[in-house]
């Protein structure tokens, strides 16, 4: 059965936004064509357009400048606070996900863990995401099949992702990243107790 | 406008006629392999998980450089014909090269299964692969031909505007930034020349780096590189390598535009610090598609989302609107020339507002890598580059009283307009829905939602393509009859 997520999500946010976009953008082509038939002066429509433009430069400038203010304040980057609830180590390989709890200063590819995972709901949970081989990229989905977190899993690197689960349920891990042959099979599983 | 002896308009013509036919050849090939992709997505067919990424990689790799050899070779033909003297034995070098370097890629994924994707990301082309390693070292070095090529080219086409125009700071237009009078008109086509093929000399330079960082661990491979390090180097080349493309085809929109509604489309004050705006935010930019990479520091992550952000002044208030004032109660006839710029222009738009959304740093943090990044791309190069292209190769093939008289082209293009944003359309729709992007197929996702969502619009997105390439088609036929009835009538050329 198939659903589309219309609400509350990020995703169909930027999808509506782009619609809206894409329509006004078409209305415009379909007005500069039905209007070209009736000839004017260059002088006057160039008058005509120029003052277009300065009402539309200044809805961009106020546009780009709110947009970057609100969207600028929730960075991923920084840590939702400095000592998370738990910590739990996550390694990309081709092509398996290995999850443990905790720290680790083994290297990666004999760091051991496993494609399944249990955590709890409402903690702070802080992801030390890296690779064993080549880029991958860790997103976590709910089980309506939205991405909520995502980072890429890098060899040589260790990147931090903090999210705190609202829902208790099953969440999956995918991977975002073209790593090879079993990319789309690689698949994991975060229980939220 | 220079002097062009016959002589060597005959050779400049033969060149982008080879350009021409080799882009009229290829691109439904590779449209093919995305449709054969599209139906694996979609379980109508199984081409094997391998033979997927292998046609993936040759669409990827094919469309970037074709649709970046053709909009090239295109600017160099308007250039050389019109304003500057170019060296035809250096386009036909470049012709042979990019030729070469493609053929090596035919031949490393068709024969030598290289699946490791347009853009290489390294160490994929190393590590568990699937391929056998011949392919991965000839498919490094058709690509080092490739890149040979274009740097050639540019820097030839550079060095021959700076030479006529007096100096870099003129092909830049920084002399309508001063007070004194301009003593020659800078062309609009020439000033976006260099703004496009001078970052494109850098990013060539930073591919040269990465490709021989890989042919050193090819032939020894002990050596390994930084992965962030790597990671900028190819995303600069890849970004600013598609940026570039876009850009050499607005060089004839504006040059060609005019003829059709007779207003003249001059370089000024604005236009200058507009495209030397554009100079800039092409080199930052790039920086967006590393949102994900949390180790990269802070700074540049929000310098992309920045530069993303500003390039949208340049682009719509200064060329868009341009375009605008060109066609605003012009009295234009909408030939299938002016009609292509015109929509051309829309698609650029309407893709670069998904691709500024998409590079919100807040918004990529939940669509980084699904459908969406496909959907925008696609937008501005179906929508916008190949109208681009279209346009071109019409106003080229065709006089402008064949093309006043041509229905059937316009009952071509706009079949592969409407299905072509059908087709977009379901990558859009994927995106909203997470569905993630480079999957052979959705039978491995365990989320059942997920899994029908892509197959279907996967399946749906296949109807829309073969409408398009019935478009391309009726287009094809509708310029070849006409450049056969032109052989046949010498008077008609």
């Amino acid at each position: 059965m198939i659903y589309i997520n219309i609400l509350l999500t990020i995703q169909s946010y930027a999808g509506i936004v782009s619609f809206i976009a894409g329509a006004m953008i078409v209305a415009v082509v379909a007005f500069l064509i039905l209007t070209s038939k009736n000839g004017e002066e260059k002088a006057t429509a160039k008058k005509k357009v120029y003052k277009t433009r300065d009402r539309y430069f200044a809805v961009l400038i106020t546009c780009i400048i709110v947009g970057l203010f609100y969207s600028l304040r929730a960075l991923p980057y920084s840590p939702i606070n400095s000592s998370p609830d738990q910590e739990v180590t996550i390694v990309a390989m081709q092509w398996a996900w290995k999850m443990a709890p905790g720290r680790t200063d083994k290297a990666p590819s004999d760091f051991q863990g496993n494609n399944e995972i249990t955590l709890e709901s409402n903690k702070h949970i802080r992801f030390l995401v890296t690779s064993a081989d080549v880029n991958h990229n860790f997103a976590i989905y709910n089980n309506a099949g939205v991405i909520v977190a995502q980072t890429q899993a890098m060899p040589g690197y260790q990147n931090e992702l903090d999210y705190i689960f609202k829902d208790k349920g099953e969440y999956h891990v995918l991977c975002l990243e073209y790593c090879g042959l079993a990319h789309g099979f690689m698949v994991g599983t975060i229980h939220v107790k | 406008m220079r002097d062009i002896d016959s002589l060597e308009l005959k050779k400049q013509k033969t060149l982008i006629t080879l350009w021409s036919f080799t882009f009229l050849i290829i691109f439904p090939i590779l449209i093919i392999l995305g449709l054969l992709m599209r139906l694996n997505q979609g379980e109508v067919i199984d081409l094997g998980i391998d033979n997927f990424y292998v046609l993936m990689t040759l669409h990827g790799l094919g469309m970037a450089g074709l649709l970046y050899s053709m909009a090239f070779g295109a600017l160099w033909y308007l250039l050389s014909t019109r304003y500057v003297r170019l060296n035809t034995q250096v386009g036909y070098f470049i012709y042979a090269a990019v030729l070469i370097g493609v053929i090596g890629i035919i031949i490393t994924t068709l024969i030598g299964k290289f699946g490791a994707g347009w853009y290489l990301l390294y160490p994929l082309p190393f590590k568990g692969t699937f391929w056998s390693s011949w392919a991965t070292g000839l498919t490094i070095i058709s690509l080092i031909i490739l890149g040979v090529a274009w740097l050639i080219g540019n820097i030839h086409v550079v060095y021959a505007l700076v030479k006529e125009y007096g100096g870099m700071s003129n092909i830049l237009g920084w002399q309508y930034l001063k007070k004194q009078a301009v003593e020659r008109e800078l062309p609009p086509i020439v000033l976006i020349a260099a703004i496009s093929l001078i970052p494109g000399i850098i990013a060539f330079l930073a591919g040269a780096v990465f490709l021989i960082m890989f042919l050193l661990q090819h032939f020894e491979p002990g050596l390994t590189f930084d992965n962030l390090l790597v990671k900028n180097l190819i995303f600069f080349f890849g970004h600013t390598l598609v940026n570039i493309t876009l850009y050499c085809c607005l060089g004839w929109v504006y040059a060609l535009l005019p003829e059709y509604t007779h207003r003249d489309w001059k370089a000024n004050k604005l236009l200058v610090y507009s495209w030397n705006a554009t100079f800039f935010f092409i080199l930052f930019a790039y920086f967006h598609h590393l949102y994900m990479d949390f180790v990269q520091p802070k700074p540049l992550q929000i310098a992309g989302q920045l530069a993303s952000y500003f390039s949208a002044i340049p682009a719509t208030a200064v060329t868009m609107f341009g375009v605008i004032s060109q066609v605003y109660r012009s009295k234009i006839r909408w030939d299938i020339v002016p009609l292509a710029f015109l929509l051309g222009v829309a698609g650029w738009a309407i893709g670069g507002f998904a691709a500024i959304v998409d590079s919100t740093i807040y918004i990529n943090k939940i669509m980084h890598n699904t459908l969406w990044v496909p959907g925008h791309f696609h937008t501005y190069m179906l929508t916008g580059v190949i109208l681009f292209l279209l346009g071109y190769l019409f106003y080229i093939g065709q006089n402008k009283e064949v093309q006043s008289k041509d229905k059937l082209s316009k009952i071509g293009f706009w079949t592969f307009l409407i299905a072509a944003h059908g087709f977009i359309a379901s990558f859009y729709a994927g995106g909203m829905n997470s569905v993630p992007r480079r999957y052979s197929d959705y039978k491995g996702i365990p989320i059942e939602s997920t899994h029908s969502i892509g197959a279907t619009l996967a399946q749906l997105s296949t109807i829309f393509i073969s409408i398009l390439l019935i478009g391309l088609f009726i287009m094809y036929i509708s310029m070849l009859s006409k450049l056969f009835k032109c052989s046949r009538d010498p008077s008609r050329t």
